[in-house]
């Protein structure tokens, strides 16, 4: 038996290649994700350990909590410490160090603004074994107010060497030039994850950075013979209680962990595609080996007939999957290597550097790409393949093409049932804001029940649809006819591009709702005429100088900056935002539903209705709120508001309140109104014109503002539909596979129609229309489904800021033509192979 | 060579010295050794022989679905040797019709789609009196929508008869059509044939290894190793039946 399955491969090459090729898809998939997260962590960790080699003990504040977006800047402490640190018995150096905000400009007076890395700017180590991989590439290391040393990374984007004269932009805002006399690399990577890097003096560092007198954190080198703990356990007994040392190996294995949680999130959602896909693959494997097993139905039946059992039969269809998941494995496991690569890129396009090392292909990921492959292959052949065994043997002898199957009962009640019960649940969810249950399992039942009931639907849906392409012609006409032929197969393969484009148009419905929330929440909530930002997205802030700069200016109404924070209440992380009391209600309408945002003072904090609710606060209450750097603290509740969606934070204390408790003294955003009757243009000119210092602001007025929101909005999901793409791709490859099988199985209809006078040209385009129609169902199905379920999802989605439900008619229009025109790619091969068939074999064959 | 001249002008097709050979070195096979045969216009033709005599090739060779290795071809005027693809492709839609053993059908188009075929996939419409004349007689009036699966073999093959004459053709070509059919459906797909030719003046050339059928033919030509051995005017069933053992076929 295994030699006829055997030899039944080798006789299609080709289509076990196209099979394989569906399943290594979404192989590569979770190679790629694999590979790149292995080798992302494995970098990152060697960098920090490099780092921090020399270092046996750090001396740090205690944070009173640690949330991922709170590792900015640690509270600082006096430089005295340091002396007293080093005191300690066994301690072979220590030395200060500080790290703040830099922003280098380059040679034409540009911002260097690395994509989602921060600019930093440090004090250089004086103790070359403190400085870790630290190293100096060329030049000397800085010495004096005015010299500076750059990482290596940046000196070769710009051009930079020592010698040179480079400005450079700090917290205060004022620029400052100094004297390049160094480039610093870190072991062999050039920058450290991808942040621009300016190394001072100390004392230059702190005068720069803004706190003079004032470190960030103790490096502690050990004499000889001193463990690391030991004399951990020595320093600590002299620090006050809000400061700790520790270990080199808890702060590597801190920067470690937090670079697997940064990353945790794209290799979740990475994965998600590769399941997408697999899925998708599944689909096509079952169908394609439905169709294998229908068309040998004869010879099965032959080989039961002359004695083989069910089982050898089994074993015969589930050798070729094996074979086909084996083939799929390996070749997901090379493209993966491709993929990950591909995926950094991806990384990149969103802000994540990764510099390039050599790939980590770890066994697991081999074991991974193996189950995967064969897993998903084994399983969606097993139904086709026990199929197989139910041949009976007279079929053998009957000329009977395979049967017009009907439908099981069981698979119509189950997929009635699923609609019954899925369609009313997802119009509730689209009926009311946030029923994200409903939603889900309304959704996962609509789509379950459609995909069983497809075969059903194929026939109308060819009719409908194809009515069009039968008023073509002959050709056309025929099209109409096989689409609907093997409803079956017709639907499993368009169900695959179904799943696709479900989710495609259902990402879209979301990302449109986003849009137009974000724009409706800009009319609503925000009164600015102005709204300045950072230039990059992840860049930290703007000088406080730069608002003080604008409050001067005759044009400009009231400026208002905000800065924002986590802090924890009663055990959760929440977000605060800083704002100014006297203008914050000129230019934001945030709801206030009790007490008064203009009366808010220092020491005193607002919370969301929903927030004080949650805590069964009053106004006027004492409340305790815990800052990462400061710890507890107890603040009067003066007012609550419910708007929370152009802050997006459930607590409001006062600048001066946020800078005793935060050590960031950037600005995030800063709204600006026009004084009275200067128009919006001549409030930007003249804005832009007072902030020229300030390369790294951005001053958008609202409707830019909204664009851009809009655009970041769009990046985003032109990402994750380039990724589902590749389910859609997989979808075709279906088409493409199931079109060659069918041709082959009508390979005498084929030739009597070419005897009876059918030209190529009509051969091929009977084929594209057929393509076209199966393609067509699939993406009017997936139209459909991804309208219904977009709709539920931005619904479900409205506690988390889409308040607005929009439903895109363009482009899911444009997906689903686009989509059904894709069967004229997919048809190529199988028409070319149609158009070639022999029509005298054909015609003769018995 | 020998180019039509006007005594030929009722010659539907025409062979002149074909030669088929299959296979190279030492499995050659010369299924036709120079055929030389005019089939007049309105005429019944039946070709006989034994099995392996080169009965289909004379018949695929006429009609253009396979090439010839020498010699010539003649649709009419038309030299069909240098003839592309696509240009045998519309002289059978539109000059050819044919019947085949079995498999003469779209299993997805009814009985009347199958007929209509070949002047719809010419973009045509079907002039509906003679239509009605073919599917009269042809006997399957009732049958129109039904596909092929339903219809038994005789009437399967009543309606490929059907189909092939619809587009009226010059000539109509059958390989055995009645090799998968019982007595009863023979005789009336004869029947039908035969009346194709009396009324309507179509040339039929059909390949048969049934005396009775060929018995319906105005002439019978007889093949044996690809070559003609034997032609015979109105034969009766006898006339054949002899001349069959002769040949010792
Ligand atoms: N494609 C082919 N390749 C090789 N040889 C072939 C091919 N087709 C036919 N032949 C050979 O050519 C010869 C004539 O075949 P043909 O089919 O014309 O016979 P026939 O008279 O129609 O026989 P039958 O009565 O059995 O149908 C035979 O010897 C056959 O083996
Ligand atoms: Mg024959």
């Amino acid at each position: 038996m295994f030699i006829v399955a055997l030899k039944g491969l080798a006789a299609r090459k080709l289509r076990l290649l196209l099979t394989a090729v569906s399943i290594a898809l979404g192989v590569s998939f979770v190679t790629g994700t694999f590979v790149l997260g292995d080798t992302m962590t494995a970098t990152f960790d060697k960098l920090y350990a490099d780092m921090g080699q020399g270092t046996d003990v750090t001396v740090r504040a205690r944070p009173a909590f640690t949330d991922a977006p709170t590792m900015g800047s640690p509270r600082p402490m006096p430089v005295d410490l340091v002396d007293r640190v080093r005191e300690v018995p066994g301690v072979a150096a220590a030395e200060g160090g500080i790290t703040g905000y830099a922003l280098m400009l380059d040679k034409s007076g540009k911002p260097i603004q690395p994509g989602g890395a921060p600019t930093l700017g440090v004090s250089h180590a004086e103790d070359e074994k403190l400085g870790g991989s630290i190293s100096l590439r060329a030049g000397r290391a800085p010495a004096g107010p005015n010299e500076v040393a750059i990482d290596a990374a940046t000196a070769r984007k710009h051009g930079y060497a020592p010698g040179d004269r480079i400005r450079i932009v700090f917290e205060s805002g004022k620029p400052a030039d100094f004297a390049l006399v160094g480039v610093i690399g870190f072991g062999d990577a050039d920058n450290l994850a991808g942040a621009t890097l300016a190394a001072f003096d100390l004392t230059t560092a702190q005068q720069v950075l803004g706190r003079p007198g004032q470190v960030d954190q103790i490096a502690v080198r050990a004499t000889d013979g001193i463990g690391p703990d030991e004399l951990r356990t020595r320093i600590a007994a002299v620090l006050p209680a809000d400061l700790e040392a520790v270990t080199r190996a808890t702060v590597a294995g801190e920067a470690s962990r937090a670079v697997r949680e940064g990353l945790s999130f794209f290799t979740t959602a990475f994965l998600g595609f590769a399941a997408v896909s697999l899925l998708v693959g599944g689909f096509l494997i079952w169908n394609t080996f439905s169709i294998l097993v229908a068309q040998r139905g004869r010879e099965h039946a032959l080989l039961r007939a002359i004695g083989a059992r069910r089982r050898q039969l089994l074993a015969a269809v589930l050798t070729e999957a094996v074979a086909v998941g084996l083939l799929a494995s390996a070749l997901g496991l090379g493209l993966g290597l491709l993929v990950s690569g591909g995926l950094r890129g991806l990384l990149a396009a969103v802000g994540i550097e990764v510099p390039t090392t050599t790939l980590q292909l770890e066994s697991r990921t081999v074991v991974a790409a193996l189950a995967v492959g064969l897993g998903v292959t084994l399983v969606a052949a097993l139904v086709p393949a026990w199929r197989a065994t139910r041949v009976p043997p007279i079929a053998a002898l009957r000329e009977a093409a395979t049967p017009a199957h009907t439908l099981p009962k069981v698979r119509i009640v189950l997929g009635g049932a699923l609609l019954a019960a899925g369609l009313p649940a997802l119009s509730w969810a689209i009926a009311g804001p946030s029923r994200g249950g409903a939603a889900m399992l309304g959704s996962l039942a609509t789509f379950v029940g459609f995909l069983l009931l497809a075969p059903a639907l194929v026939r109308p849906l060819v009719a409908v649809l194809g009515a069009p392409i039968a008023r073509l012609g002959m050709a056309g006409e025929l099209a109409r006819q096989n689409a609907g032929r093997t409803p079956r197969r017709t639907a499993s393969t368009a169900a695959a591009l179904t799943i696709g484009l479900t989710l495609v148009v259902a990402m879209t419905v979301v990302a449109t709702s986003m849009k137009a929330s974000v724009a409706d929440v800009l009319v609503r909530a925000n009164r600015a005429d102005l709204i300045l930002k950072a230039d990059s997205q992840m860049a930290p802030g703007i000088p406080a100088a730069a608002a003080d700069k604008l409050r001067v200016l005759p044009e400009v109404g009231v400026v208002s900056p905000m800065r924002f924070g986590r802090i924890q209440v009663a055990g959760q992380t929440n977000s605060v935002a800083a704002v100014d009391p006297g203008t914050a209600e000129q230019v934001a309408d945030i709801g206030v539903a009790s007490g008064s945002l203009s009366a808010l003072a220092d020491g005193e904090f607002m919370a969301t209705v929903d927030e004080a609710k949650a805590h069964g606060w009053q106004a006027g209450d004492q409340v305790t709120l815990r800052f990462p750097h400061t710890g507890d603290h107890t603040l009067r509740l003066a007012g609550t508001y419910t708007d929370t969606t152009l802050l997006g934070a459930g607590y409001l204390i006062t600048i001066p309140t946020y800078e005793e408790n935060f050590s960031e003294r950037l600005d995030v955003a800063v709204l600006v109104t026009a004084a009275g009757g200067i128009p919006a243009d001549a409030l930007k000119r003249s804005v832009q014109q007072a902030l020229a210092d300030y390369p790294n602001v951005a001053v958008q007025d609202t409707a830019e503002f909204n664009a851009a929101q809009g655009a970041t909005v769009d990046q985003l999901l032109g990402l994750v539909n380039a990724l589902l793409g590749l389910a859609v791709l997989i979808a075709l490859l279906g088409v493409v596979n199931t079109l060659a099988l069918s041709v082959l199985e009508r390979t005498r209809e084929l030739g009597l129609l070419r005897a009876v006078g059918m030209t190529r040209r009509q051969v091929r385009a009977c084929i594209r229309w057929e393509a076209v129609l199966v393609a067509a169902i699939g993406s009017v199905l997936g139209t459909v489904l991804g309208l219904l379920i977009g709709m539920a999802a931005a619904r479900a989605l409205a506690g988390e800021g889409i308040t607005v439900l929009q439903v895109p008619i363009a482009q899911p229009l444009v997906y689903a033509v686009v989509g059904a025109a894709a069967g004229i790619l997919a048809a190529i091969t199988p028409a070319r192979k149609a158009a070639k068939v022999d029509v005298l074999r054909a015609v003769v064959a018995e | 060579m020998a180019p039509p001249t006007s005594t030929l002008l009722d010659v539907a097709a025409r062979t002149v010295d074909t030669v088929k050979v299959y296979g190279r070195n030492e499995s050659v096979v010369r299924a036709l050794d120079g055929v030389t045969i005019d089939f007049t216009r309105g005429a019944f033709t039946a070709i006989m022989g034994p099995s392996g005599s080169g009965k289909s090739t004379l018949l695929h060779c006429l009609a253009g679905l396979d090439t010839v290795t020498s010699g010539e071809v003649y649709i009419g005027d038309t030299a069909i040797a240098g003839l592309s693809d696509s240009d045998l492709t519309l002289l059978r839609r539109d000059r050819l019709g044919f019947v085949f053993q079995t498999y003469n059908l779209v299993p997805t188009l009814t009985a009347a789609e199958n007929i209509e075929l070949p002047l719809r996939l010419a973009g045509r419409r079907a002039d509906p009196a003679w239509l009605e004349t073919v599917v009269a007689a042809v006997g399957l009036a009732d049958r129109l929508g039904h596909r092929p699966a339903e219809l038994s073999g005789g009437q399967q093959q009543r309606v490929a008869a059907a189909r092939a004459l619809v587009t009226r053709p010059e000539i109509l070509f059958a390989d055995e059509p009645t090799g998968a059919l019982d007595s009863r459906s023979s005789a009336e797909l004869l029947a039908f044939l035969r009346r194709a030719v009396d009324e309507f003046g179509q040339t039929i050339v059909m390949v048969t290894h049934d005396p009775m059928a060929a018995a319906r033919a105005d002439r019978v030509v007889f093949l044996a190793d690809g070559r003609i051995v034997n032609e015979m005017i109105a034969p009766t069933t006898g006339d054949i039946l002899d001349a069959m053992k002769k040949l010792g076929g």
